[in-house]
C-alpha cells in the first residue's frame, strides 16, 4: 500500500517535507533574511517603498502603553482589521467590518466592544500569536473587500492567492476559498478550498478540500474549475515583483485582489506548505528542475514569469 | 540522499564500531552484561575543622561469610589513611589537619550472598566462658538488668537454658509479632518494650538485649542495605550457637540466615564513624549495583591499553557514574526523537520534551508518569475555561497555570506519587519537565486550539513511551557507560537521518490522492 503511494508520488514528483527542507528553504533561504518575511510590517515597508501595491497601513502598537493611542487613531474607521505583525497561519487576525458607536461587528457576525479589542491587542504584543512566543507588534490595516469576481466562491472570508516563487520564477500557484467549515480561514487544514490555478490564465484547474477532491464550492455550490482570478496578470506580476525584495529563493507569496484597489501583496512566506501540490494535482519537483536547468541569473522579472509559464504548461502537459 | 551526507555518517559509524569492536574483540570487554554483579559501595565523609589537628575512623568491612569484598581504595584530601584491626574488626583512620571542609571518600566492591545457618538438632555445646562472660554483660544500649527487661524475661514461658535454639525462638516470636515496627518510634531497647512499638534500631537492640538477658551469647551488627541504587542502614542480631555467630532479624525477618544484599560493617551497638578535632561530620554511603560479574568488571576497569585504562569510566565516583549511566543514554533518545519526526513526521513540544518527559518518567513507573501528564493537561485545559473570562496578560496566566501545577504536584507527592526516590531526581526534575509540558500545551492551545494541542501532546507522550525503554534498559546502559564511543555511532546515524530527503509518512498519508487515478470530478 504505501509502497504503491511512493511509486506514485515519486512519478508525479511530488515534493516532501524533508526534501522541501534540505533541498530548497535550508539551501536558498539564508536565515538571515527570515526576518523581512516573517515581520509583515517590515514586508509592508519594503514592498511600500518599491512602489508594490500593499493594503495600508492605519495605525501600529509596539507597546502595551501605546494600545489607547491605536485605538484613538481607528476611532472613525469602520471596518479595518487589526493583526499581529509576527502572527502564523491566520492565527490571531480580528476583522471588524461594522461598527456602531463603541460596538464592533466581527466577520462572521459576532459583536464585540471596545474592551475586547483591547485585550485582543494586548494578546499580540504579549506574543500570544507570535512565532516562538516573543514580544510582538500589533497593527490595524484596511479591510480588504473581496472582489465581485471571487464572491461566488468564498464564503465570509478572503480568498487569496498563493504564489511559489522559485529563484525568481513563479512555479505554482493556487487560491485558498474560504468556507462555513473554515469559519472564514484562508487555511487549508481549518477546511478551506484549495484550488490550483493555471499560471497561463489564471483559471481554477483542479480543486480539493481537506485532501478530497470537489468540483463545486461546497456552500455556495459554484462550479470551481474554470472559474477565473480577476487580474491575474497584475497579481502575479506583484507576487514575483515582491519575492525579488526578500533575498531568499524559495518563497511563497500571498495575494489579495480588492474590490477597489486590485492586487495587493499581503505576506510571504520562507516556508511555504505542500499542499498546493494536492490544490494542483501536480507535484513539485518537475518544475524546480525545469527552473534549475533553464534559469539564467539576473534576467528581467518579465521573462522569468514567461519561463514560469512555459515550464507549468510543459510540466502540466506531461504530469496531468 | 546526497553522497557526502551518506561518507560524513559512514566515517562516524565506522569511528564508533572500530573503537568498539577493538575493545570487545581484542580486549575481551563484555558486550553483553552477564547479570546482576558485585556491588560498588563508597562512604563519603565530610569533615570541617578549623585547622586543628584531627582524624576520622570508620569501620571497614572484612570478607566473611554472606560477603567477599574486594577493590578497596580511599581518596582523601591531605589526610594520612592507615587501617588498623581492633579486636578483629578493621578501622579505616584518616588523620591530619582539618581546615575547612574536608571529603574522605572509600570504596569498595562487595559480592553478597546469601547465608543459611543450619541449626544443631541436639543441644548444642555450651559456649566458652569469655564468650559467654563479653556478650551477655549489659551495656548502656543494652540494659539487661534493667527492671523491664528481667519482667519480660519472667512473663516468657522460655523452653531450658540448655536448649537456646527454642529460646531464641521464643524471643524472636515475641519482638517480631507483638513489638510493632514504627518509622517515627524509640530507637531504646526499654521505651520500645514499654510502648510495644519501636524502630528498626530500637527493635534489633530490644532483641538483644532479651537474648542476652536470657543467657544467650548476642551482638548487634552494623551493615548496610543495598537495594536498587541506595545503600541504607540496617543491623541485626547474632546469637552465639555452636561455636559460631547466626544472624537472626525479628525486624527483617530473618532467621538462622542472612539474605542476599547485605553487608556487614562492624559488631556493637555503637557508633561506627567517630571523629575527634572536628567541628561537623556528615556521611553517606552510595551504592550501585555492577552488571558485569567480577572478572568482566576487571577487563572494563583496567584494559590492558593505558590509554584505555586512563579513559575507563568505571573508575568514576560512584554518584557521577550513576549520573552519566544516564546522560548516556540520551544520544539513544534523541536518535529515536529524529526518527519520529523526520521519518515519520509527527509534531511534538519542543524537539527534545519527549526525551527529557521520558526521563523525567525515569523513577516513576510508566503508567504513574503517563497519569501525570494527563492530571496537569487536564488541569490546563479547566483552567483556561475559568481563566478565559478574566482577560488575563500572557506571563502572568502562564504562572498562575505554574502555580496550580506545584498544587497538583504537590497533591501528588502527598498521595505517594513520586515513591521514595531522592528529591532532586524524584521530584523536582518530574516537576520542572512537567510545567514545561503544561506551558507548551497552554501556548499551543491558544494559538492553534484545543484539538491541536491534545494532538501534540500525545504525539509527545507517545514518543516519550517509546523512549522510555531505553532509560530502563541494562544493556543499553552497559553498552553506553561501557563503550562511550557509540555516541559516534549515534551521530553518524543522526547525520544519516538527517540526510533523509524522502517522504515521511505522514507525506504519504497526506498525498496518498496521488495514487489514486485522476479523477475529473468537473
Amino acid at each position: 500500500m504505501s509502497l504503491r503511494i511512493i511509486r506514485a508520488l515519486r512519478r508525479e514528483g511530488v515534493l516532501g517535507i524533508n526534501r522541501r527542507n534540505t533541498g530548497y528553504t535550508l539551501r536558498w533561504n539564508a536565515r538571515r533574511f527570515y526576518p523581512i518575511v516573517d515581520d509583515k510590517l517590515t514586508t509592508k515597508e519594503r514592498c511600500q517603498s518599491a512602489g508594490i501595491p500593499v493594503p495600508a497601513l492605519l495605525a501600529v502598537a509596539r507597546h502595551h502603553f501605546e494600545i489607547p493611542r491605536l485605538l484613538r487613531e481607528i476611532a472613525t474607521l469602520d471596518a479595518f482589521v487589526l493583526k499581529p505583525s509576527h502572527g502564523a497561519m491566520g492565527n490571531g487576525i480580528l476583522v471588524v467590518r461594522a461598527r456602531d458607536g463603541v460596538r464592533f461587528e466581527r466577520a462572521g457576525g459576532r459583536w464585540i466592544g471596545e474592551r475586547d479589542l483591547r485585550y485582543h491587542a494586548a494578546s499580540i504584543i504579549s506574543g500570544l500569536y507570535a512565532l516562538g512566543g516573543q514580544i510582538d507588534d500589533a497593527f490595524v490595516e484596511e479591510r480588504i473587500l473581496v472582489h465581485p469576481a471571487l464572491e461566488d466562491v468564498a464564503t465570509d472570508g478572503l480568498p487569496d492567492l498563493r504564489v511559489i516563487v522559485y529563484r525568481g520564477v513563479p512555479v505554482m500557484s493556487m487560491t485558498r476559498l474560504p468556507t462555513l467549515r473554515s469559519a472564514g480561514r484562508a487555511n487549508l487544514h481549518q477546511g478551506a478550498v484549495g484550488a490550483g490555478v493555471d499560471l497561463g490564465d489564471g483559471r481554477f484547474t483542479h480543486a480539493v478540500q481537506e485532501n478530497r477532491p470537489v468540483s463545486r464550492h461546497p456552500d455556495t455550490d459554484h462550479p470551481l474549475i474554470g472559474h477565473a482570478v480577476p487580474h491575474f496578470e497584475r497579481a502575479l506580476e506583484i507576487a514575483v515583483a515582491a519575492t525579488d525584495l526578500t533575498g531568499l529563493g524559495y518563497v511563497g507569496a500571498d495575494v489579495v485582489v480588492d474590490a477597489a484597489r486590485g492586487p495587493l501583496v499581503l505576506e510571504l512566506n520562507a516556508r511555504p506548505g505542500l499542499a498546493i501540490q494536492l490544490a494542483n494535482r501536480a507535484g513539485l519537483l518537475p518544475r524546480l528542475h525545469a527552473v534549475d536547468a533553464r534559469i539564467t541569473p539576473g534576467i528581467p522579472l518579465a521573462e522569468r514569469i514567461a519561463l514560469g509559464r512555459d515550464i507549468a504548461k510543459h510540466a502540466q502537459g506531461k504530469f496531468a | 540522499m546526497q553522497r557526502n551526507v551518506i561518507v560524513v555518517g559512514a566515517l562516524f559509524v565506522a569511528l564508533g564500531l572500530g573503537v568498539f569492536v577493538w575493545k570487545t574483540r581484542s580486549l575481551g570487554m563484555p558486550i553483553i552484561p552477564s547479570g546482576e554483579g558485585p556491588w560498588r559501595v563508597e562512604l563519603e565523609i565530610t569533615l570541617r575543622g578549623e585547622g586543628q589537628r584531627g582524624s576520622v575512623r570508620a569501620p571497614l568491612p572484612s570478607s566473611g561469610p554472606g560477603q567477599s569484598v574486594f577493590d578497596e581504595r580511599t581518596a582523601s584530601e591531605g589526610l594520612l589513611f592507615t587501617i588498623r584491626t581492633e579486636d578483629g574488626q578493621r578501622i579505616g583512620v584518616w588523620s591530619g589537619r582539618l581546615s575547612g571542609v574536608v571529603r574522605v571518600v572509600h570504596g569498595f566492591r562487595v559480592q553478597t550472598n546469601a547465608v543459611r545457618v543450619p541449626l544443631p538438632l541436639q543441644l548444642p555445646q555450651e559456649p566458652p566462658r569469655e564468650i559467654l562472660a563479653t556478650y551477655t554483660a549489659a551495656t548502656t544500649e543494652l540494659p539487661v538488668h534493667a527492671a523491664e527487661i528481667q519482667a519480660e524475661i519472667a512473663r516468657q514461658p522460655l523452653a531450658s537454658p540448655r536448649d537456646p535454639v527454642a529460646r531464641i525462638r521464643t524471643l524472636f516470636t515475641l519482638v517480631s509479632e507483638e513489638i510493632g515496627g514504627a518509622g517515627t518510634g524509640s530507637d531504646d531497647a526499654v521505651l520500645t518494650l514499654a510502648a510495644r512499638e519501636g524502630s528498626p534500631r530500637g527493635r534489633t537492640l530490644l532483641f538483644t538485649t532479651l537474648l542476652r538477658a536470657a543467657g544467650i551469647p548476642a551482638r548487634v551488627v552494623q551493615g548496610l542495605a543495598l537495594r536498587g541504587s541506595s545503600a541504607a542502614p540496617i543491623q541485626w542480631g547474632e546469637a552465639w550457637i555452636d561455636e559460631r555467630w547466626v544472624p537472626f532479624s525479628p525486624v527483617d525477618g530473618f532467621f538462622a540466615e542472612r539474605p542476599e544484599g547485605l553487608v556487614a560493617l562492624h559488631t556493637g551497638e555503637g557508633a561506627g564513624i567517630t571523629a575527634t578535632g572536628s567541628e561537623a561530620i556528615g556521611w553517606r554511603y552510595h551504592a550501585l549495583r555492577e552488571s558485569l560479574r567480577q572478572e568482566e568488571l576487571a577487563a572494563m576497569m583496567v584494559p590492558p591499553n593505558p590509554l584505555l585504562a586512563r579513559l575507563s569510566l568505571y573508575r568514576l565516583p560512584v554518584p557521577t557514574q550513576r549520573a552519566l549511566r544516564a546522560v548516556l543514554l540520551l544520544p539513544l533518545g534523541a536518535l529515536i526523537v529524529a526518527f519520529f519526526r523526520n521519518g515519520v513526521g509527527v509534531q511534538t513540544f519542543g524537539t527534545f520534551m519527549p526525551v527529557l518527559v521520558a526521563f523525567a518518567l525515569r523513577e516513576a513507573s510508566l503508567g504513574r508518569g503517563l497519569a501525570m501528564v494527563a492530571v496537569v493537561v487536564l488541569l490546563a485545559i479547566l483552567l483556561r475555561l475559568l481563566l478565559e473570562r478574566l482577560r488575563l496578560l500572557l506571563v502572568p496566566r502562564l504562572s498562575v497555570l505554574l502555580c496550580v501545577v506545584v498544587l497538583a504536584i504537590t497533591g501528588m507527592a502527598l498521595m505517594g506519587s513520586f515513591g521514595g526516590g531522592e528529591l532532586y531526581s524524584a521530584v523536582l526534575f518530574p516537576m520542572v519537565i512537567l510545567t514545561m509540558f503544561v506551558e507548551r500545551f497552554t501556548l499551543v492551545m491558544a494559538e492553534e486550539g484545543l484539538r491541536q494541542a491534545l494532538g501534540r501532546a500525545a504525539w509527545t507522550t507517545a514518543v516519550a513511551t517509546a523512549v522510555y525503554p531505553i532509560f530502563h534498559s541494562t544493556l543499553a546502559e552497559h553498552l553506553m557507560f561501557g563503550f562511550p564511543e557509540l555516541v559516534f555511532v549515534v551521530i553518524g546515524v543522526l547525520v544519516w537521518v538527517g540526510g533523509y530527503t524522502g517522504y515521511r509518512l505522514l507525506d504519504l498519508l497526506r498525498f496518498r490522492a496521488f495514487a489514486r487515478a485522476p479523477e475529473n470530478p468537473a
